[in-house]
């Protein structure tokens, strides 16, 4: 059975071509113009990963991220413009799962839904918890992080901040969500703690801090654990 | 400032009477002490005498009183029978009634000569604080400015109070002094009316004669300013309300300059606004329409000779599509970034944020376009945090770089360094080094260095310092040794960095 995805997008160009693009990739693929037909789509015949563009004629699409994940696990990729930071970071902390900047190249939409869709199918079995990329080897279970097989030695919150990443590898995680996360609630808005540590971190796991390989900065928005 | 003009009320009627009656004692002991050796007509003269001193120090009515007195006084000590008012000789009489009227004459016409005097004085003085106003106003170029004059010259001139008000674009009127409402619906009306009818109301004047007080227009019909309202005046001032229609005249005259000026300022300003922007329209409108050509052409091309084309010519038209596209994104982001940055007064929007991640983020970003690594980073560690915009200053950057790897063919550095006060990231090539006298001119939005034959992103280099002004910093360009061109952006570093983290 093939996988279901429901593109919701206002711009006929950008919707024909993801639906060929998906169907081409074996996807079953259905459109929703505007917030209020994707709403009774995911109702009728529930997908298995939504594509929601920002600034749909009828709304920012946070109410709907919203009633998705008040029942729902199903993967949302917010599709949004360069200068649109604000509103995709709010719907990144209501719950979307990742973003994608237009322009964007089709290889960057399959990488993003074939990262979303693996979590969703991890997340039902077990969490995440090893990672493994290059010389880069992690396991939560027992706190061991090795590069090229030897041991680092992290302090208690800079394991924190990587196990925070590695439970959702391949995903931006926003600044707020780490915060909250590894600090608490109370240190959303000290974003200096995570530029702070991530500095730190790097310094341990990366080979050239200044071009790092694991610990990607989507700026403005969050972090993202390389998985490729 | 001008002096007050005196207040034209004399010494109180108790000291006048004590002056009445020194004088007229001092005259009466005078006599008595030459009596029996001069005769009558003598000390008659020194009683004239006194009534002379008080017609000349005192006001009209207490000089009249004591040229009244010093004849009963002079009848009743010296005139026989003594020390009775009987005049028993003709004679006597005659001269008593002689020396009454020099006396009331002398009194009249010392008065007359004092408000004389009083009023040259008045004239002189209001002629010279209209010359003053009229210096102060001509280095004034504010309307509160104006308005403060204009207060402390006719706070000067009249007892007040004075209540200057300006005519607002909703017709309403604003007033320079702050009053409560009850007062302000009192003169609103008059100095309404008054602007209406472009003519001074109050006594004197024939129209509104019933009120205690002149409403002066400023400004004359058509380019009325405002309005002026002066309370408690007198209903024959009439050299006072001239005196305040010249002050008010020149008020209305600066006040209306002052509105020229600054209407053709604006339109001067405007025209140029104008101007820059369709210049700025024409150079992105050339370098949208550029790539659109290509893309268009390449597409084209595919759709229509495809079975012709070998799959390698395919690919080389595909790939100039993407190429072509891409460009479009970045010239599109870049002006929309510019214009944003450009015309918006809000400030920028910050947090702490680390250059090391910046240039990483860039750095990936730009690595599809640099598949032999030419960029070279250089990047220390412990750099001190800074109040900056990521989206913004990773543009800047991605612009410089990308330039960099247009313009040259040889490695490029990317260089951080940082001290106490200053942070600094220079991006280094090999390209054709610019013309110092091309060094303004690049920064311009509509201006392209383009000896290299390769088309640039006109707004590139404009935006990426109109990010590094917006941070507080700069952005510059020298020729660097060896050959090439080192762009240098540098941005204060706060001296506070943020508290560390609980561990």
């Amino acid at each position: 059975m093939s996988l279901r995805v429901l593109v919701v997008e206002d711009d006929r160009e950008i919707r024909s071509m993801m639906q060929s693009s998906l169907t081409v990739e074996g996807f079953e693929v259905q459109t929703a113009v505007t917030l209020s037909e994707a709403g009774a789509l995911l109702r009728h015949a529930p997908p298995d990963v939504v594509v929601l563009d920002l600034g749909l004629p009828d709304g920012d699409g946070v109410a709907l991220v919203q009633q998705i994940r008040l029942n729902q696990s199903l993967p949302i990729i917010i599709v949004s413009a360069r200068h649109q930071e604000a509103q995709k970071i709010q719907l990144l902390d209501a719950g979307a799962d990742d973003y994608l900047v237009k322009p964007f190249s089709v290889g960057e939409l399959l990488a993003r839904i074939r990262v979303a869709l693996r979590h969703r199918g991890t997340a039902l079995a077990a969490a995440v918890t090893t990672h493994s990329l290059d010389d880069l080897h992690v396991d939560l279970a027992t706190r061991t992080v090795q590069r090229a097989g030897e041991t680092l030695h992290l302090t208690p919150t800079e394991f924190n901040l990587l196990a925070r990443l590695v439970r959702n590898a391949g995903r931006v995680v926003t600044h707020r969500q780490l915060l909250t996360d590894v600090w608490g609630p109370e240190f959303t808005e000290h974003t200096h703690y995570l530029r702070l540590y991530m500095g730190q971190l790097r310094a341990k796991i990366e080979r050239d801090p200044a071009e790092p390989r694991h610990l990607l900065t989507e700026t403005g928005v969050g972090y993202r654990l390389a998985v490729a | 400032m001008n002096a007050p003009t005196p207040a034209p009320t004399g010494p109180s009627p108790l000291r006048s009477g004590f002056t009445i009656v020194g004088l007229l004692t001092l005259a009466t002991f005078g006599s008595l002490w030459v009596d029996h050796q001069v005769s009558l007509t003598s000390q008659a003269m020194l009683y004239v005498l006194v009534v002379v001193i008080g017609a000349y120090s005192l006001p009209l009515v207490p000089s009249v009183v004591c040229a009244v007195g010093a004849v009963v006084a002079f009848n009743f000590f010296f005139v026989p029978p003594r020390f009775t008012l009987i005049v028993e000789s003709r004679e006597n009489l005659i001269a008593l009634s002689a020396m009454l009227l020099v006396a009331l004459v002398i009194s009249h016409l010392a008065d007359r000569l004092r408000c004389e005097t009083a009023f040259a004085n008045r004239n002189e003085q209001r002629a010279r604080q209209l010359q003053e106003l009229a210096t102060q106003l001509a280095n004034t170029n504010t309307v509160e400015d104006i308005l403060q004059l204009g207060q402390q010259t006719l706070d000067a001139a009249f007892d007040g109070p004075v209540w200057l008000a300006l005519r607002q674009p909703d017709g309403g009127l604003a007033f320079a002094a702050k009053m409560d409402s009850g007062l302000h619906d009192d003169l609103n009306d008059g100095l309404q009316c008054c602007m209406r009818e472009n003519a001074v109301l109050g006594p004197g004047t024939g129209r509104w004669p019933g009120l205690n007080a002149w409403y002066l227009p400023l400004g004359n019909k058509g380019q009325m300013q405002g309005a002026v309202c002066i309370q408690n005046i007198a209903a024959a001032d009439t050299p006072g309300r001239e005196h305040a229609q010249a002050v008010c005249a020149q008020l209305g005259q600066t006040l209306w300059r002052l509105r020229l000026t600054t209407a053709m300022q604006e339109t001067e300003a405007e025209s140029k606004r104008q101007q820059v922007q369709s210049t700025f329209l024409a150079a992105i409108s050339h370098d949208l329409r550029t790539p659109l050509a290509a893309v268009v052409g390449a597409a084209s091309s595919l759709q229509t000779q495809r079975d012709k084309l070998s799959p390698a010519e395919q690919d080389k038209l595909l790939a100039s599509i993407l190429r072509e596209a891409s460009y479009l994104s970045t010239v599109t982001e870049n002006t929309l970034q510019l214009v944003q940055l450009t015309n918006t007064t809000q400030p920028l929007q910050r947090d702490w944020e680390s250059m090391e991640e910046i240039v990483g983020s860039v750095l990936a970003r730009l690595r599809a376009r640099d598949p032999t690594r030419r960029i070279k980073s250089k990047v220390p560690e412990g750099l001190p945090l800074i109040r900056a915009n990521p989206v913004l200053v990773a543009q800047l950057l991605a612009n410089l770089l990308d330039n960099a790897l247009k313009y040259s063919d040889d490695a490029i550095d990317l260089v951080v360094s940082a001290d106490h006060a200053t942070l600094q990231v220079s991006v280094k090539d090999r390209g054709n080094a610019i013309a110092p006298d091309q060094y303004q001119a690049i920064f311009e939005p509509y201006s392209r260095n383009d000896q290299s034959g390769q088309r640039g992103a006109g707004l590139g280099l404009a935006l990426c310092r109109a990010i590094a002004q917006a941070h507080g910093g700069e952005l510059g360009v020298r020729r660097r040794q060896g050959g090439g061109n080192c762009f240098t952006f540098s941005m204060p570093v706060d001296p506070q960095q943020p508290q560390g983290a609980p561990p």
